[in-house]
């Protein structure tokens, strides 16, 4: 629950939301809590990242969204990837381990 | 990319909803942590708090989540709009100078360049109009004319090498018949290559050429109509075509219908075609070939003119010179100097309106200091001030430029109805041009956007602390802000006063005109125009006691209190300058001697209220008989004949003979004739010419194909003018008139340089009325809004010991340094221009008093709007000005 958890490198909070909703659906703070698992409590995502995030990501053509119920019976908005979603998740995974054998090959180098 | 468009239109449509979607989310995901919380064991107040708290301000996770959605650049510019526009409404004074100012600019500088561009730059709608001249040729007497030409020397000069093709015009009255009542219409007789050589495409059917008028064969019955005669006399009937139209008892196909610009010749209404065998030819213009110059094509007619003098001295002069000039040579030679010294004008109007605008934003802008400084300081952006100040500026360009434009529009009417007639054929097309408009709208738009950022870039560098604390209304301003505000001021002023002493000067060259002393009396006499048909009244006797009769009918008229024949001399133009022997004297160079002769009959100086000084005039019976016997005008005696008593004397005017079958001559009319009278100076060269000296004989002496009737009235003629053409048709009832019926005030009027001096001096008078209340009204503002400023500065000083006495002199001091030098350099400019009007127009005459009266009542602005702010601030406590911060 660290200051790290505001120091996600630009582009790869949509990668963790795209990564994160698999092929379910989920509501924000589904999301939040769904990332912090998979990053094992690494990245905690604030909603004043997430909101916009999910906002540009669903005008992106990459999620859409729907009002449904949550468990508490509560009106909450759900999230789910489009196929557009998966392309770009592919592309962003593809970039992101690129560059991370890249910076693991460098800090290996001396 | 679809989907982004749907979602910016979502977003921009849809507000409402979507704004309320993103707090229903936000509330959920509240809601959803307050019972995580809750669930761990905190009190649900708590749990509330602690959720609110992990968010960390839901307005700011809202706001950010509208700031990156589509579109928001949008909204943020419609909000920027929105606030600019509320503060141009807060300061409407302000707004409407500013929007004027730019308005009143863009409009005058548009139209007037477009009545330039129009009548000067782009006058004909040919091809190639740039190798279009007219055959003209000058002599010793006589400016530049078209010179024309009969059939067999047309011929000849058609083929010279410099011409590439030819294009002719011969006008013949006709009437077209057939109908109820005979219509007067103007026919142009052109040869086959006339219309190809102009190269203009047809409004409907097809143009004629050259298989309308085959070698060696009469020309086909076929006419090409005027587009205005199309409309006149067919309604605009699309399936003209075809149908034949009866012009003086003969049938022709009509053929085609010319769009509606087009210009081959004035007042045309129908085109017919001539053969090339046609004794009467035609003048003519050419189209050069390519790379030929005038003066080439010149050099090779002036062999063919010479020869032609040499074959028929009677038409053609051994003193003519070869004088080609393109197509937009006269109409450029006749308005030219008034165009540019108007768009000289206009474009004094445009600084000055942007000077305004300037002075006024620059006045404005630095006052809100204090408030850019504290937007910096709670975190604005540079470049959303920026912006900010930008749509300011853009706002008041952009209303001020549509209404610029629309105004335009309407002053280009309004001059183009002003205009004067007979400078440029009727059907030039006068529109607004197009680069002048995006140029001035440009001028505009740039002035009002760096003068509306100049605030801004002074805050590149901001002392934001300093601003704020020394406060917007205790500013004095900085010393470089008010030395601008002097310069432009001054700029202001001069720009002023230049205009008003050109307006001055252009208004007094029209006083002049109208002053001029006439000879005769223009109030209440109107010319009748009589055209002859062809081979009608081809006897002396019958063409003279004809016109008699027309004379009698008219006069016999009630209201009428006198009629006159004049052949031709309808003033102020009157006459045809030839050349006169004097008997007895020494003959002095041929050319030397030369005189008005007027063919006019006995009730002519009575007509027209010209005095008799000395003799006789003819009587009824000597004008029935042609008699040798004629009157002189008071200058042909100071002229010719000082010493001697006219009176009695002989002269001889070779030149009155017989020159064609149209004109049917007396016996003798060549010969010597005898001075009867002599009779007062009229005008008769036009109305911005000394008197020329001028004979007067009796009309009958050369029996032309046409006259004019001059009639006074009793009261205004306008009533008379049916009458007039019934009196005429109960003589004859085929006789037409020529198209309208004018009295001799309109002559004047008609006269180009009357046109072009009232045209002048009235737009000159707008603009200058123009420009005195735009840079009052800025000067006025500016002046008082700089005291307004210094209200608590004022206040500081009274309360520090200084009189009201000493403001009033700083306030002066102040508002003077921007006005003196402005007078100064406005009266330097002024007397330096004068010298240039004096050559233009040849005004001596200083309009000193003209631009001291403005330079006094800018003064006065200045005085009354730094002075009155003054006096109501030094009427108030210091202490409550002071407090009041």
């Amino acid at each position: 629950m660290g200051e790290n958890s505001t120091n996600l490198l630009h582009g790869t909070l949509d990668l963790l939301i795209l990564q994160a909703l698999g092929n379910d659906e989920f509501h924000g703070l589904g999301i939040s809590r769904r990332i912090e698992q998979i990053t094992r409590g690494t990245f905690q995502v604030k909603p004043g990242s997430l909101f916009p995030a999910l906002h540009r990501m669903e005008e992106a053509g990459w999620l859409t969204s729907s009002w449904g119920e949550s468990e508490n019976r509560r009106r909450a908005k759900y999230y789910r990837r489009t196929k557009s979603g998966e392309r770009q998740l592919g592309f962003e995974t593809e970039q992101w381990t690129t560059i991370s054998r890249a910076i693991g090959h460098a800090l290996k180098a001396n | 990319m679809w989907l982004r468009i749907r979602f910016i239109l979502r977003n921009l449509l849809k507000k409402q909803q979507v704004n309320s979607d993103l707090d229903a989310e936000i509330r959920s995901y509240i809601d959803a942590v307050t019972e995580e919380k809750m669930a761990s064991g905190l009190h649900p107040d708590e749990a509330r708090r602690c959720a609110l708290a992990e968010i960390g301000g839901v307005e700011q996770v809202k706001q950010s989540v509208r700031n990156v959605r589509a579109g928001a650049f949008v909204d943020s510019i419609g909000r920027d709009v929105r606030f600019a526009l509320r503060q141009l409404v807060r300061s409407p004074g302000f707004s409407v100078t500013a929007i004027l100012s730019l308005g009143l600019g863009i409009a005058a500088t548009v139209a007037v360049f477009s009545v330039a561009y129009g009548v000067l730059l782009h006058p004909f709608p040919y091809r190639d109009v740039d190798r279009l001249c007219n055959v003209s040729v000058r002599d010793a007497q006589r400016a530049t004319f078209d010179e024309y030409f009969l059939g067999p020397e047309l011929m000849q000069v058609s083929k010279l090498h410099a011409f590439e093709s030819i294009a002719t015009w011969r006008r013949e009255n006709m009437s077209v018949t057939g109908g109820d009542v005979p219509e007067a219409v103007n026919a142009y007789y052109g040869l086959a290559d006339t219309f190809p050589t102009l190269g203009v495409a047809p409004l409907l059917g097809r143009n004629l050429g050259p298989a309308d008028a085959p070698d060696g064969q009469e020309p086909q019955p076929v006419v090409e109509l005027h587009y205005r005669f199309w409309q006149r006399h067919f309604n605009a009937d699309l399936d003209v075509i075809g149908k034949t139209l009866e012009l003086d008892h003969k049938a022709y196909t009509i053929i085609g219908v010319t769009g509606p610009g087009f210009t081959w010749d004035w007042g045309a209404d129908l085109y017919l075609p001539q053969a090339i065998s046609d004794q009467r030819g035609g003048g003519l213009v050419a189209k050069l070939r390519r790379g030929v110059s005038p003066a080439a094509a010149n050099a090779e007619l002036q062999p063919l003119l010479l020869q032609f003098s040499k074959e028929h001295p009677r038409e053609y002069s051994p003193h003519y010179i070869a004088d080609l000039h393109p197509l937009a040579w006269e109409v450029t030679h006749n308005i030219g100097s008034t165009i540019w010294v108007l768009f000289a004008g206009v474009g004094l109007l445009l600084a000055i309106g942007c000077c305004n605008v300037s002075i006024l934003l620059l006045a404005r802008n630095s006052a809100r200091q204090h408030e850019l400084a504290v937007r910096l300081a709670i975190g604005a952006g540079n470049s959303r001030i920026v912006r900010q100040l930008m749509t300011e500026s853009l706002l008041l360009a952009v209303v001020g430029t549509v209404l610029g434009v629309g105004m335009a529009y309407r002053l280009l009417a309004l001059i183009v109805a002003w205009l004067p007639q007979h400078l440029f054929p009727p059907d030039v097309s006068i529109r607004i041009n197009l680069p002048v408009l995006l140029f001035s709208v440009g001028l505009a738009l740039v002035t009002t956007i760096i003068f509306g950022l100049l605030p801004a870039l002074q805050m590149v560098h901001p002392k934001i602390a300093v601003a704020i604390q020394s406060g917007s209304r205790t500013m004095t301003g900085t010393l470089r802000s008010r030395h601008l505000h002097s310069a432009l001021v001054s700029g202001q002023i001069a720009l002023t006063l230049l205009l008003l002493s050109t307006a001055g000067a252009a208004m007094e060259g029209f006083v002049r005109l109208l002053r001029v002393p006439l000879g005769y009396d223009p109030h209440n006499v109107v010319a009748v125009g009589i055209p002859l048909h062809e081979n009608t009244y081809t006897t002396w006797q019958g063409r003279t006691s004809y016109f008699e009769e027309l004379r009698a009918s008219v006069a016999s008229l009630a209201g009428v209190t006198a009629a006159s024949i004049a052949g031709n001399a309808i003033p102020p133009n009157s006459g045809w300058e030839l050349p006169f022997e004097l008997r007895g004297t020494q003959a002095l160079t041929p050319d030397a001697r030369l005189a008005r002769i007027h063919l006019v009959d006995s009730n002519y100086f009575n007509t027209l209220r010209t005095p008799l000084i000395k003799g006789r005039i003819w009587t009824p019976a000597e004008i029935a008989n042609a008699a040798g016997l004629v009157l002189v005008n008071e200058s042909f005696i100071r002229r010719y004949d000082p010493s001697l008593n006219a009176v009695g004397h002989f002269l001889r005017v070779p030149k009155l003979q017989n020159t064609s079958p149209q004109v049917l001559m007396a016996p003798g009319a060549d010969g010597w004739l005898q001075v009867i009278g002599v009779v007062g100076d009229a005008v008769n060269g036009g109305i911005d010419q000394p008197v020329e000296p001028a004979i007067f004989a009796p009309y009958s002496l050369e029996g032309l194909g046409g006259t004019e009737i001059l009639v006074r009235t009793h009261s205004a003629p306008r009533g008379l003018v049916s009458s007039l053409r019934k009196q005429i048709a109960a003589v004859n009832p085929e006789q037409q008139t020529y198209g309208t019926i004018s009295d001799l005030e309109k002559w004047i009027e008609d006269e180009a340089v009357w046109g072009r001096t009232r045209l002048i001096s009235t737009l000159f008078a707008g603009f200058s009325i123009l420009a005195l209340a735009l840079s009052g009204v800025g000067l006025y503002s500016v002046a008082s809004y700089l005291v307004v400023q210094r209200t608590s500065e004022f206040a500081i000083r009274i309360a520090l010991g200084a009189t009201p006495s000493h403001v009033i002199r700083l306030v002066t001091a102040s508002a003077g340094a921007g006005v003196v030098p402005g007078i100064a350099a406005g009266l330097i400019l002024s007397i330096g221009f004068e010298r240039i009007l004096a050559a233009w127009a040849g005004i001596t005459s200083s309009p000193l008093l003209f631009i001291s009266g403005a330079a006094l009542l800018l003064l006065a602005t200045a005085a009354i709007a730094s002075l009155g702010p003054t006096r109501r601030a030094l009427s108030v406590d210091p202490m409550i000005i002071l407090r009041s911060e």
